[in-house]
């Protein structure tokens, strides 16, 4: 019995030891791994097909560059990963490149625990002019650029074209302004019995639709020119652009033809999949799959915007790279070299085409493969006209507050206060103050 | 009568049935969709197909992860097991000052949120250098104020003539422990062991916070990953990757049901 | 509880003592494993997190300035804290209840002896191999109101769309309906076995009796039952107090803060918003919260318990 017991202590011990010492060449960072390699933790948060794509982006830079070995790590969502980097950034278990959302940009920036890849591009002279200017004003805080601009998105209107045809609307001129949307909407919406069988219009309860919204009327979301010019210290979403875009949602909600989808992408996408809305708000990056997936022919447009209000654009969503301090200068080379590796043309154009996000390289869009892509689906087009046509004022740029997070989920409850039939201003003055409220918190730190 | 009321029973019995297996087997019907056939809402699929399944092993290192978690969960059940049979035997055999004060203070474990202790242990576990091993994932849970709980119910049963016995006959008290109640309490003891496995499969947030490292990672993981957050989530795929996930812990259920329903009972009595 | 060490001969005092001395480091010694882990992994956080309460703490988690009981004050003071509350509390009454007494019609059920009874059991019994997060994917998916079965067979009746997740009057009952679901095997299988433990010799006498089926069940297998009833509301009460994963897969802990319960709300500010001081007062009153709760329940469910 008792060499039983001592067997099994034994066994045990041996497993956690083994297993201890299996996984500690993968623990430390050394700047060079046993093959010489210098060696490059990547921390990302995509998943489902983008992860796909992303590591046979790497295996091919890795193939290509011998000296080096990038290894992407899945670590959640944006935010998970971010709670991650913040307790590890600055020890031997950093990464060292990490990809954070954009909304995360002023709180890296303010973390100190990063490197600015200016550094890069001066020692290089790297031209950045060859990037998508509307991306590198996005990324661009101070006159530096930090991070490195990865996957980026924007909203567009995407709707059912059948639909449209059934409701004698043509189906190449979808609605531009909040007039055209609400007339479009009212046909749209089907009736059998006491209940509507197909919507016309729905927004996710997402914050940054809002922002969106807001920022193609040139409204901005925080004084200080959006936080660019110094630290935003107000909010000041709930000017008239802001409402409008409140009223409109709320005046649609009540005739009926606006459809609440709630916060989840997914849900939203099902809704429209299934003929429950006919138009919807959706992130560029996601049009690909709808095309694919729905039983109809899908039409995509620009954001629409209130009568006799100018377009100004959109602001760029999505992902950056960024590069860690504390790490050898051999590994920043090799993290700096990736991250050219990822904007060239030839990658982006793939990334493109792949996901759906855009190029942040606008060379790619020349490349072979997206032109045979847009030719099968020139959808795709529309977006990057979108993009290309914003005008460079600082409520495109998009705001730079580190509580953004936060003040997103009072948005989004203001938005979802709506469907409750609560007063647009009232709500929207509410998540405007408790926005204050955050940012006093944060610049008191 | 006797008749009506059996047919009776059998008809609550499958109509519970139904209601309690229904999401189950309609996430394993879902399995077998296309992703256009999924986002139309049927049911039932049109045709089944199996691309799901292969897709999910293609996208994540399932078998590892697999293999992983099955890892992790066995090194936790022992461990559970063995510090939790310990400290039980202690509370319940051994009398000396300040007994009661510590059982108290075990069961009190249980109320801490787990939320609150995460970070501190993360940075605890980091200084370890217990990151990206086995070690990480396992020792922080081999400590259970439930295990400890439900095992001291159980020894409580043996009679204390027993322990008495033992201690005139001049039998160590770790022998009393091991050659006497441990097997005593077996199904108690397995009752443990399988709610530990099951409740250390199904962790998700800590394992992701502690690994970096595909080798090491857990099934849980996997499942997150295949969710996407701005493009479309392909949902047959989840539901596969979902089904693979359950099917081990429904096996052992399934198998351990018998002890297990006597050993969590020992827990509840006094 | 006894004195499980009993001296039949009574030795000399310094003996004795000697032998109290003894015991002792011997239970410190198999007791030492769990304190020893303990005290790393459960208390040395909790008191951090006591610590930081007291604290207002930079976007890194690290304690800037002493702010006494400030986060507190602001808390009970803040209506978003009091909606947390007040959805917490809603919760635990919608589930525990429901989760226990559907645990234990089916328990009664499946403890008549019936042929394929195993059957039953098995399948009753299966809702607790299943993980919270493949739970809830499945039930977002049965709520979701344009494709999920459920909307799908409502409307066979002609009942319209009900908006599960979305509508801040249900949400609430949505997400406790799927933890009950989540509940019921573990549930199940607790007052499964209390029930087989009942000597059948009691149930013998009272058909002897004549008595019926609801004068049996509530004359002698409650009574008989309460125990392990006892045991299984506590502690689905502990873990209801302390439920995070379904709220954030199914609603994020919206629409309007319905479902937003104090440890969603505590994950929210610790790890998306970063507002540590705070995360850590709200954490101190749920611990309260709990042990007040729980308290209560020892002191005034137990006596209602019957020990045979």
């Amino acid at each position: 019995m008792k060499k039983r017991v001592s067997a099994l202590f034994l066994f045990i011990l041996m497993t956690l030891t083994a297993c201890s010492s299996q996984s500690d060449e993968a623990t430390a960072t050394p700047s060079e791994n046993k093959d010489g390699k210098t060696e490059v933790i990547f921390w990302h948060a995509m998943s489902g097909d983008l992860e796909t794509v992303l590591k046979e982006i790497v295996d091919e830079f890795n193939q290509s560059h011998p000296s080096i070995e990038v290894k992407p790590i899945f670590q959640g969502t944006y935010e998970e990963a971010l709670t991650k980097f913040n307790t590890v950034a600055g020890t031997k278990d950093a990464p060292t490149i990490m990809q954070t959302f954009e909304v995360g940009t002023k709180y890296m920036i303010d973390s100190g625990k990063i490197q600015p890849v200016q550094k890069f591009i001066d020692e290089e002279n790297y031209d950045t002019s060859q990037w998508e200017k509307n991306i590198v004003n996005y990324y661009t805080v101070n006159g530096k650029i930090y991070s490195m601009p990865f996957n980026s998105s924007t909203p567009v209107l995407i709707y059912n074209k059948d639909a449209f045809k059934e409701a004698g609307l043509d189906p190449e001129k979808p609605p531009m302004t909040y007039s055209e949307l609400k007339e479009a909407a009212k046909k749209l919406t089907k009736k059998q019995g006491g209940q509507t069988t197909q919507y016309g219009f729905s927004i996710l309860n997402y914050g940054w639709f809002f922002e969106e919204m807001l920022a193609v009327q040139g409204g901005l979301y925080v004084n200080n020119e959006n936080g660019r010019n110094g630290n935003a210290t107000k909010a000041v979403f709930n000017g008239e652009e802001g409402l409008r875009v409140f009223d409109l949602i709320r005046d649609m909600y009540k005739e009926g033809t606006f459809y609440n989808v709630g916060q989840n992408w997914d849900d939203m996408r099902a809704a429209f999949q299934s003929k429950k809305v006919a138009m919807y708000l959706d992130s560029s990056a996601g049009v690909k799959t709808i095309i694919d997936n729905a039983p109809f022919e899908v039409g995509v447009s620009y954001l629409p915007v209130p009568d006799g209000v100018e377009r100004q654009g959109v602001i760029i969503g999505g992902a950056s790279l960024w590069m860690a301090k504390d790490i050898s200068e051999k590994q920043q080379k090799a993290a700096w070299e990736f991250m050219k590796y990822l904007s060239t043309p030839e990658v982006q154009a793939k990334w493109h085409v792949k996901t759906g996000y855009f190029a942040i390289n606008p060379a790619a869009y020349d490349e072979e493969i997206v032109k045979t892509e847009w030719e099968k689906y020139p959808q795709l087009k529309v977006t990057v006209d979108q993009l290309k046509q914003t005008k460079p004022i600082p409520a495109t740029q998009g705001a730079l507050i580190t509580v953004f997070p936060e003040s997103r989920q009072k948005v989004v409850k203001a938005m979802e206060s709506l469907y409750q039939g609560a007063d647009p201003e009232e709500a929207l003055d509410r998540a405007t103050e408790e926005t204050n409220r955050a940012l006093e918190m944060a610049n008191k730190k | 009568m006797n008749v009506l009321r059996t047919f009776l029973l059998y008809a609550l019995l499958v109509i519970c049935s139904v209601v309690v297996l229904f999401p189950i087997v309609y996430a394993f019907l879902i399995s077998f969709m296309d992703g256009a056939e999924v986002l139309q809402g049927h049911i039932w699929p049109q045709k089944f197909t199996m691309k799901n399944y292969v897709a999910a092993f293609q996208k994540v290192p399932l078998f590892e992860y697999l293999f992983n978690s099955f890892i992790v969960s066995f090194i936790v059940m022992l461990g559970q097991l063995i510090i939790s049979s310990l400290a039980a035997f202690a509370f319940v055999f051994l009398k000396f000052k300040g007994r009661d004060v510590l059982f108290f203070l075990c069961i009190a474990t249980m109320l801490i949120p787990w939320e609150a202790t995460m970070i501190p242990n993360f940075l605890t576990v980091q200084k370890l250098g217990w990151l990206n091993s086995y070690l990480g994932l396992t020792v922080p849970f081999f400590a259970s104020a439930f295990g400890i709980f439900l095992l001291r119910q159980h020894f409580k049963t043996i009679p204390l003539e027993l322990y008495e016995a033992a201690q005139v006959s001049g039998v160590g008290r770790f022998r009393f422990f091991w050659n006497i109640v441990l097997p005593l309490s077996r199904t108690s003891l397995i009752t443990l062991g399988v709610y530990s496995f099951l409740t250390t499969w199904n962790m998700y947030l800590w394992p992701l916070l502690v690994t970096n490292n595909d080798r090491v990672r857990t099934v849980q993981i996997g499942l997150k990953q295949m969710q996407s957050q701005e493009i479309s989530t392909e949902w047959g795929v989840v539901m596969a990757a979902v089904i693979v996930v359950i099917l081990p812990t429904l096996l052992l259920l399934f198998v351990g049901q018998k002890h297990l329903q006597k050993g969590l009972m020992q827990g509840a009595i006094k | 509880m006894n004195a499980p060490l009993s001296v039949k001969s009574s030795p000399s005092v310094p003996v004795r003592r000697k032998r109290a001395v003894w015991t002792t480091l011997e239970g410190i010694v198999y007791l030492l494993p769990s304190l020893i882990l303990f005290s790393i992994f459960l208390f040395y956080p909790m008191l951090k997190t006591v610590y930081l309460s007291f604290y207002a703490t930079d976007h890194q988690g690290n304690p800037v300035q002493f702010v006494g009981i400030e986060n507190f004050v602001y808390l009970l003071k803040d209506v978003n804290f009091l909606q947390s509350i007040k959805a917490t509390l809603l919760f635990v009454c919608y589930t525990v209840p429901a989760s226990v007494v559907l645990a234990l019609c089916l328990a009664l059920m499946a403890n008549e002896k019936l042929k394929g009874i195993g059957l039953f059991r098995t399948f009753f019994s299966s809702t607790m191999g299943m993980s919270v997060a493949a739970s809830s994917v499945i039930w977002m998916f049965m709520y979701n109101p344009s494709i999920g079965v459920i909307n799908k067979v409502l409307s066979l009746f002609g009942i319209s769309d009900v908006q599960w997740l979305l509508d801040p009057k249900i949400a609430l009952i949505s997400v406790s309906i799927s933890t009950i679901w989540m509940n019921i095997g573990f549930t199940f299988l607790i007052l499964l076995g209390g029930l087989q433990n009942i000597d059948p010799t009691l149930y013998e006498s009272a058909r002897i009796a004549g008595v019926s089926y609801w004068y049996q069940l509530r004359k002698v297998t409650l009574p008989l039952l309460s125990p392990t009833l006892f045991f299984v509301t506590t502690v689905s009460l502990i873990h209801s107090f302390q439920t995070f994963g379904q709220i954030d897969i199914l609603t994020k802990g919206g629409p309007m803060d319905a479902t937003n319960v104090i440890v969603y709300s505590i994950y929210k500010d610790a790890f998306i918003n970063y507002n540590f001081g705070s995360a850590s007062a709200q954490a101190v009153l749920l611990f309260f919260a709990i042990l007040v709760v729980t308290f209560l329940q020892f002191k005034f469910g137990e006596r209602k318990v019957h020990y045979q």
